[in-house]
This record gives C-alpha cells, structure tokens and sequence, in this order.
C-alpha cells in the first residue's frame, strides 16, 4: 500500500487502497471501497458492495478527505521555541490535517500584510503540501484598541480576523471590525471571554477548583462574552447584512445553548468547539484520567472522582491548564450533544504548543493551552469508540463542517472523495491503537496531558493537493 | 514476641488494634509525601496523634532532643513570607538532631528568577533528604514531589492545603475537648474566609474523618463553592457532609469548637467584602456571640489574629482559648510528622559512635 | 524456658541486684519498652517482698534511638517514656527481656544520659542469646541461652501475651513463615 514514487512533500505518483472503510460527509455516504491515487489525482473511487463488500467493517483501515483546523497556533515569528510553521503544518499532517488556519498571536501579530507575507513564506519554505490559512489581527497589536489594517490583510489573503489568545476587548472595536469586515466579505473570529471575570483565574469554577483551592473561572466569563458578541452581530447586520461572525473554542452548556437560539433566530454565527473540551474535564486537574462521557451515570448526572476512586494520577498537571479551562463532564456532555445536533460547526484544534520553560512550573504560572492538532483525530475516534458520536458525524466535523465554514469565508477548497480531483485524504487505522509519546511528536509542543496514553486511531498516510505530507515509518 | 531489627535493636510488632470499622488494622505511615490530607485515613491520623504524644514527652524533658533524625537532611524552602510556621518546622527538625538548611525564598537566587524545579533540583543535589515546602501557588509542592527524590512536607501552599496545620488542630481539640477526643457528633465551626483558606480545606478533610458535625461559617461570598464540595463529601469514603451556611447564628449555637480564620485586607480591594468593619460588626466573634455556643466551647485561630476584626481581643484570651496550645503542639506536631515521612522514605541515618 | 523458671530467675536477679548495691539506696528500676517494662515491675515487687522497699520503676522507649529509620515504616507506633524520677546520681539498673547485639542497650543508654546524669548504669537480662555487636555485657543475667542467628527467641509476658514463657523458632531463609523448632 506504500505509496510509490514519492518523498515528503513530493506528488504521489501511485497509491492503490483496497478493501478500506471510505468515508465521504460530502455526499453523506460511507461503506467499503477501493482507492487509487496516480500523479497526485484521485484516480478512481469504488464503493464495493454485495460479495466483494463482505469482511470489511469500519473498525479498520479508514479513509477520509483530508481534514481541516479552523484552529492552531504555530507561533511563528516571535515564538520559535514553541513552534515554526514547519513543524506546526509537520505536525498537522502526522494529525491527519490537511488545511490549517493560524492564528494571529505571533510576535509580532500578524496585524498588518508584511507579517502576513511572512508566514506564507515560511510555509513555502517549510515544502510541507499542507494547506495554510492565516488569520490577520482583529486590533492593531491585538490590543483592541484601533483595527489592525483589515483591508490589506484581506487583499494579502488573510482567511478571517481574530485576536484570539484575548477577547476582541473592546465592545467598540468588534462592532466596527464586524462592519468593516464584512464589507470586505471577511468573517470575525472571536475568542468569548470577560477578562475581569477571569482575572487570575486557574480552573473551572466548580468542585475541582473548590477543593483543590484554585481560583475559579466562571461560565459566565464565556457566556457573558457570547452574549455580547451576539448582540453586536445583531445589531450590525441591520447595516452590513454580510457581517459574519465565529465562535471559537465553545466549552460551556451555556454559551452553546445562546448559540444554538441565535441559529435559529437565523443569525449568521457558526462556531467550533475543542477535542479537549469534548473528552477531558476539570477533573483531571484532581488526578482523574477517565473520558468525560465515562464521568456520568446512567442519569447523565457527573459522579465526584473523589467518591469514585476515580483519582489515579498527581493532582495540578500543568499539561491541563488551557484558556478555555477544561469544564465540567456535564459542559462536556453539552458540546458533544452540540456537534450531534449541529450547532457546533465544527471541532477546531487550538493547538497550542509551548516550550517546558513556559510549562514545568507551578500550574497557577503556567502558561495556557494543549498541543492538541496530533491528538484531535484519536481523541475524537475514542468518543466514537465509546459510542458516543456516529464515524461519519465525526468525520464530518472535522472535515466537511469546518470546510463548509471556511467556504463562507470565500475558501474555494473541497473536501470530497471525489474521482478527477487532486488527492487530499487521509488513511487511519481504527484497528490499532498508537502511544502519544514526546518523541513521537512532530510538534515542538510537547504539553499534552495525554503523555503515555493510547489513542485509538494511528494515522498511516496524509494527503494534501496530491502530494504526501505524512507517511507512517516502517 | 520479640524480633531482632536488622540494627540488632529489638522491635515489637505492634499488637493488632481495632480501629474504627476496620478489623483490626495495623498502623503504619505509608506516605512518602505529606501534600494534602485528602490521602490519609483515619488510623494514618490516629498514628500521627500518638506519635505527637510521644513527641510531646520529649520537649517536656530536660533537653528536648532525640537522635531520631540524625543525618538527615532538612531543607525548609518558604516561598511565603511566614515566622510562626518556619520557626516551628526548624525547632521541630533541630529536636531530632536533623541537620537544617533554611531557605526564605526573597533573599536566595529564588529572587532572581530561578524557577521552581531547578531549586528543587539544587536543593537535593545539596543534601536534602526532605523538604518542608511553602508556596503561594496551589499545587507547587506536587510539581517539586516530581523532581525530588526525598520527601516533601508541604508547609502550606496557595488557597489548597496546610496539613500540619489541620493535624495540629485537631490534636488541640482532641487535648481539651470536655468529654473525652472522640470527635463523632462534635460541633465544631469554622469561621471566616474560608473561599482563601488551605486552613479550611485540610480541616474539611481531617474533621470530617473524625467523624465531627463540621460547619463551614462566613459571608457569602467567602464560602463560594463550599456547598457544592459538602454534597459531594457525603459521597465520599470514610468522610461526612459538611454544613455551609452565612448565618453566625445558627453556626455557633452549641458549638463545641470555634476555629476563627484571619480576614486579610486584599478582599477588600478584590470587591469581595465592602469593609473590614462590616465584617467585624456581623461576622466578628465577639464574647457575646460565643454566648450561643456551649459554655465549654474551644476557642481556636490559626494565626497570626487581627484582633478587633475576625476575633475580639477578649475572645483571644478567654480561658476557653487553646490558641497558645495551637502553637505549642505545632512543634510537636510536626515532630511526628517528620518523623513518620522519614521512616517513610526509608532514610537510613549512619550509624556513627556505636 | 518455663514460666517456673521466668519466676525463680526474676526472684534470684532481684537479690543480686540488692546483693550488688548493698542494699536499695539510690536503686532505680528502668524497663525497656516493651517487654523489659513488666520484667522491670516484677523485680520491684519482689524487692519490695523481701526488702521491704519499693524501688522507682520507670519505662524508657528506644523508639527515636535507633540507628535505622526504615524501621518507622515497620514499627512507627511509640510506646512511651516515662521516667518519673530525677535521673541524676541514682544508680541506674536497665532491665530487658533479651540481651542479642547490644544495640538496644547501646540506644538505652545514650536515651538515659538526655535525661541527666546517673551515678551508674547496670543492666538486667532475663535472656541472654549471644551475638554482641558491641563491648555491652549483662550484670544480671536469668539465663544464657546460646542460639545461632537463624533462630528468634521470642519471650512471652502474662502482662502483655496472656501467659509466660520463651520460644525459640528457627527462620527458615527461604520461606516467610519461620518453622517452629
């Protein structure tokens, strides 16, 4: 099955998968099916059914379009320690990821179109096949304060605007990006929170900060933003009907529920929630390492990790501190019934790598966030291992869902499994766990509470634009 | 029966004692680490309380000292700014012959930046076999229990924990309670800011292993959270609900044991309280106040006190205070303690002079 | 050994302890914890029976002596020292139940002299197995008993097992369970 001809990086002359499970969220449909991939073009998709069909389940080798990170940081330029772009889009595609979008927290932002030229040209430099999207900067500096120069950010093909890393903090200032953005046909990305709500905050409020005396991050920090951010787009939209606003990073009940009215209302809002947020919970800064699904019983109600003898590891993992903090198994439990019933758009990675200086420290200094984009696949697989989520609602929300967010936003891509187009899947293997192992990282970014554990799904091959962008050793 | 220890000292096993529902459990300190006492069972404190007995017999003699930790490495490692405590640690230490290096984090490289592990990591290649640690982040002494090869004692870290301190409490209560230690049923309130508290925290966890009627006491805004860790205590083996609640009133009536927590002024400022005063006038224990509880009832601070504030100078020095025995078994205390983390660790302490 | 002889041994030890000081004055009785304690009470009160004066008996544990700090683990459990009398020019006679290596005399008496200053110190055994590790004999001695040091000699006291008597069992190296022989 080893793809001939090519070195990283390189077209994929002839690539032949038979007897797979083929998953396509494009046209809905999956089952098994046969492959080919010659020059970079996929060739030929067949659906097997009938006799030839037999044998061949969905818990083996899969194969999906390649998918899409509406999410990740890649640290470059400033951060280089953390990351570059090429072992950020490295590290994509060991994921299974074949368009990433950064984001704009960089040293400095990338808040005008000389930045913005910078990365495109490191991710020429890097030869990965990997698609990158960059944001630009909502605020000059990040600092909202003034806009940053959204309009040659846009004309430099700046994907979208986002502060993130910080709430867009003034209320002003995001009103009038959303106007200014939306005439020029760009989206407003926004990372909810009231920063005097979480000043100094540590941990989810809630039992485990209680007992664990960290001081504690209200919901009502995310909701209260979501809210504001809601009621802006409102309101501009009465002017620019073509505003268009996204919520990222989603990890309570509450803000998913303000969301999932504002949908109905019509509102032009999509948003993302995180693998972390979807699977891990504040109780594993208490020591507990179970899924957040296996957190409830059978009346959806969480149990105490301290009643259930739950805790089997050292308390104030470092790994876990993240912005979002991760939420209670009940939030947890909220999203995934958000991306089952659509008002989550899509899991996007906020991949957030930082170096052992930045994370081996107290966990009240440490800094936030999860290297998530080599882990987001496995995390996911593991809730559909669980029965929690359907393959094919998985797959889509890593693929078609982002994908059809970034097509709002004037993406011309496709995700399909489609015969005559230019090659952009991804091959894994249900069938075989893999160990996250530091070393085995492609990211500089080797905070990942999920050190030593197996993660059902081993990618084998990454595709991107007909060429190879990750290949299994051996 | 006797044995023969491998230093050819004689060593009885310890005749197996019931302990509270258990049959007949053999104490022993298990625990390389002192970090919290969420871990420790109940016969674990009771072999803290008697060997806090013994601990006691040997400051009463004429020279408070035993060999017990001879050769043993002491690093006491203050990130906080504390005297009572560090104080209390080093004479503890000094008393079992243990050699001490005191460290006050300000005035070392600390100071300068160096970070937590590398301290850690410079700490042991210097000797220490166990350091008594005080941070002001919740958690730190688990990030040092991972970079060190000895023992940790956590002196107090961040709002978490201070289990020497909850240990000491509960021995001074034990001490004087009317009627015998038995703690089953006891009312015992604790009083103030308990939301800031690792005080609190380790006293929710030992009170309630001694079975007490606990009851968590302060303005509202103080006890954020503390209703949602009593339910789930309940659930909790080998600990009791906990009673939260804003009303002074209902907490002190019949109290056995009032504990009065420090009110620091930086919860002013954090728009949490509107005035020290308006704390003092419906939370501060006054004389008349303590009328409510039984007339035996066990007066207790950990210190240091505002007086005037969270506690009336009055009520600091009623007869029914233990304050001063607070800080007197403190030493004791931790005697115990460092003596039952080094057996723990499995130092060995060279045999010099035969 | 029977627990006839335990009492005739105890009752002879008495006498040489009186025999060796010329009498009772300046005597104090210290018993080791554990078993040293009863045996320290029974020579007392057949002092008393023949002399007609009652010694001081004190217990004085060795717990924080020892030289090995991983016996905590095994044996944390401190029995108490309790000395109630004043140590210094008193003569002092240690008693124990068996006298090996001569470490837990050694611990003893480094014990003692925290405490003051005793005019002398005398030791009384009711077994003496052998082995010395150290230059530390017996004055008194209720029976020597030559073991090899795969055995353990194990003393049983009314006071403390219900009923007296010794036993000597052989370890057996490989096993856990030591073979009783």
């Amino acid at each position: 099955m080893a793809p001939e001809g090519a070195r990283l990086g390189g077209v994929v002359a002839d690539l032949e998968v038979s007897r797979a499970w083929l998953v396509d969220p494009a046209i809905g449909r999956e089952g098994p099916g046969d492959i080919v991939v010659e020059d970079g073009v996929l060739r030929s998709v067949v659906w097997l059914d009938g006799a030839e069909a037999e044998g061949i389940d969905d818990r083996g080798v899969v194969v999906a379009p390649g998918l899409v990170d509406l999410h990740a940081h890649f640290r470059e330029p400033g951060f280089e320690d953390a990351e570059t772009v090429a072992t950020g889009m490295a590290a994509a595609a060991h994921g299974g990821f074949t368009t990433v979008c950064a984001m704009a927290n960089t040293s400095p932002a990338i808040d005008e179109a000389s930045v913005l030229v910078r990365v495109r040209e490191a991710a020429e430099r890097s030869g990965s096949p990997v698609e990158l999207l960059v944001y630009g900067a909502v605020s000059a500096g990040r600092k909202g304060e003034t806009l940053a120069a959204l309009g040659e950010l846009s004309d430099g093909g700046a994907i979208g605007f986002s502060d993130d890393g910080a709430p867009v903090r003034s209320a002003a200032i995001l009103r009038h990006a959303l106007a200014y953005a939306g005439m020029l046909g760009r989206v407003i990305v926004d990372h909810p929170e009231e920063p005097i709500l979480t000043d100094g905050a540590e941990a989810n409020e809630g039992l485990v900060a209680t007992i664990l005396g960290l001081k504690g991050w209200p919901t009502a920090a995310e909701a209260s933003a979501v809210g504001r951010d809601l009621a802006i787009l409102t309101e501009v939209l009465a002017d620019v009907p073509a505003a268009r606003l996204h919520l990222t990073h989603l990890s309570t009940a509450a803000s998913l529920e303000l969301v999932r009215r504002a949908k109905a209302a019509g509102l032009p809002v999509t948003c993302d929630i995180t693998p972390h947020h979807l699977a891990l919970t504040d109780e594993w800064l208490a020591g507990a390492r179970r899924w957040a699904w296996e957190a409830l019983d059978e009346d959806g109600r969480a149990r105490s990790p301290w009643a259930d003898g739950a805790l089997v590891a050292g308390p104030f993992d470092p790994t876990l501190r993240v912005n979002p903090p991760l939420r209670s198994a009940l939030d947890a439990a909220a999203l995934l019934a958000a991306l089952v019933d659509g008002t989550a758009d899509a899991i996007a990675t906020d991949h957030a790598p930082h170096t052992r200086v930045d994370k081996e420290v107290e966990f009240g200094l440490a800094a936030n966030g999860i290297s998530g984009i080599e882990t987001a696949l496995g995390i996911v697989l593991a809730a559909v291992d669980a029965g929690r989520l359907p393959l094919s609602r998985a797959i889509e929300a890593l693929t078609t869902g982002p994908g059809g967010v970034l097509h709002g936003w004037g993406w011309g891509g496709s995700r399909r499994l489609v015969e005559g187009e230019a090659a952009d899947l991804v091959l894994f293997d249900r069938s075989t766990p893999w160990r996250v192992e530091a070393a085995g990282l492609a990211s500089r970014g080797k905070n990942t509470p999920l050190l030593g554990r197996d993660l059902p799904g081993r990618v084998l091959l990454t595709v991107a634009g007909g060429r190879l962008a990750y290949e299994e050793p051996g | 029966m006797s044995l023969v220890a491998p230093d050819g000292t004689g060593i009885d096993l310890p005749a197996v004692a019931p302990s509270p529902g258990g049959s007949g459990t053999q104490l022993r300190w298990s625990h390389r680490h002192l970090l919290d006492l969420d871990v420790v069972t109940w016969p674990e404190i009771e072999l803290v309380m008697r060997t806090t007995d013994a601990m006691r017999e040997v400051l009463a003699r004429p020279i408070a000292k035993v060999p017990a930790l001879r050769g043993t490495g002491v690093t006491i490692l203050f990130y906080e700014a504390s005297t009572r405590t560090r104080v209390s640690f080093e004479v503890a230490a000094k008393n079992l012959s243990a050699d001490v290096v005191n460290i006050a984090a300000a005035s070392s490289s600390v100071a300068k930046g160096e970070s937590l592990v590398d301290t850690i990591r410079t700490v042991e290649a210097l000797g220490a076999d166990m350091i008594v640690m005080r941070h002001g982040t919740s958690g730190a002494p688990y990030l040092a229990a991972e970079h060190f090869g000895g023992s940790i004692l956590n002196g107090g870290d961040g709002w978490h924990a201070h289990p020497s301190q909850a240990l000491l409490d509960l021995y001074t209560i034990r001490e004087h309670l009317p009627g015998g230690p038995d703690l089953h049923g006891r009312k015992v309130v604790i009083l103030g800011d308990v939301l800031h508290s690792r005080v609190a925290r380790s006293n929710v966890w030992s009170l309630t292993a001694a079975g007490a009627d606990l009851w968590l006491c302060g303005p509202a805004t103080l006890l954020r959270g503390f209703d949602r860790w009593a339910a789930a205590m309940g659930a909790a083996p080998g600990h009791g609900r906990f009673t939260v609640t804003a009303d002074l009133d209902a907490a002190l009536r019949d109290a056995d044991v009032v504990m009065a927590l420090r009110i620091q002024r930086e919860r002013m400022s954090g728009g949490l309280l509107p005035s020290l005063r308006e704390y003092a006038a419906r939370f501060g224990l006054t004389l008349e106040r303590l009328g409510a509880a039984r007339p035996d009832v066990l007066i207790m601070h950990p210190g240091p006190m505002n007086e005037g504030v969270e506690i009336a100078p009055e009520v600091a020095i009623d007869p029914r205070s233990v304050i001063t025995d607070q800080v007197t078994n403190g030493v004791a205390v931790r005697m115990a303690l460092l003596y039952l983390l080094a057996g723990a660790a499995g130092h060995h302490r060279e045999t010099s002079g035969g | 050994m029977t627990a006839d002889e335990i009492r005739r041994a105890t009752i002879r030890i008495s006498h040489e302890i009186v025999e060796k000081q010329a009498g009772t004055a300046g005597l104090v009785l210290v018993g080791i914890q554990r078993r040293g304690v009863p045996l320290a009470h029974r020579i007392a009160d057949a002092i008393a029976e023949h002399e007609g004066v009652r010694l001081p008996v004190g217990a004085l544990d060795i717990t924080f002596y020892r030289d090995d700090l991983s016996l905590i683990a095994q044996q944390p459990l401190v029995k108490g020292t309790d000395l109630p009398f004043d140590l210094n020019g008193a003569t002092i006679v240690l008693v124990d139940d068996v006298l090996y290596t001569g470490r837990t005399i050694r611990a003893a008496m480094d014990a003692l002299v925290d405490f003051g200053r005793p005019q002398a110190i005398r030791l009384a055994v009711l077994i003496d197995r052998g082995h010395r590790e150290l230059p530390i004999r017996a004055d008194h001695v209720g029976k020597n008993v030559p073991t090899s040091r795969e055995e353990i000699v194990r003393v049983h006291l009314a006071e403390i097992d219900g009923e007296d008597g010794v036993d000597i069992e052989r370890l057996v190296p490989s096993l856990a369970e030591p073979v009783a022989g």
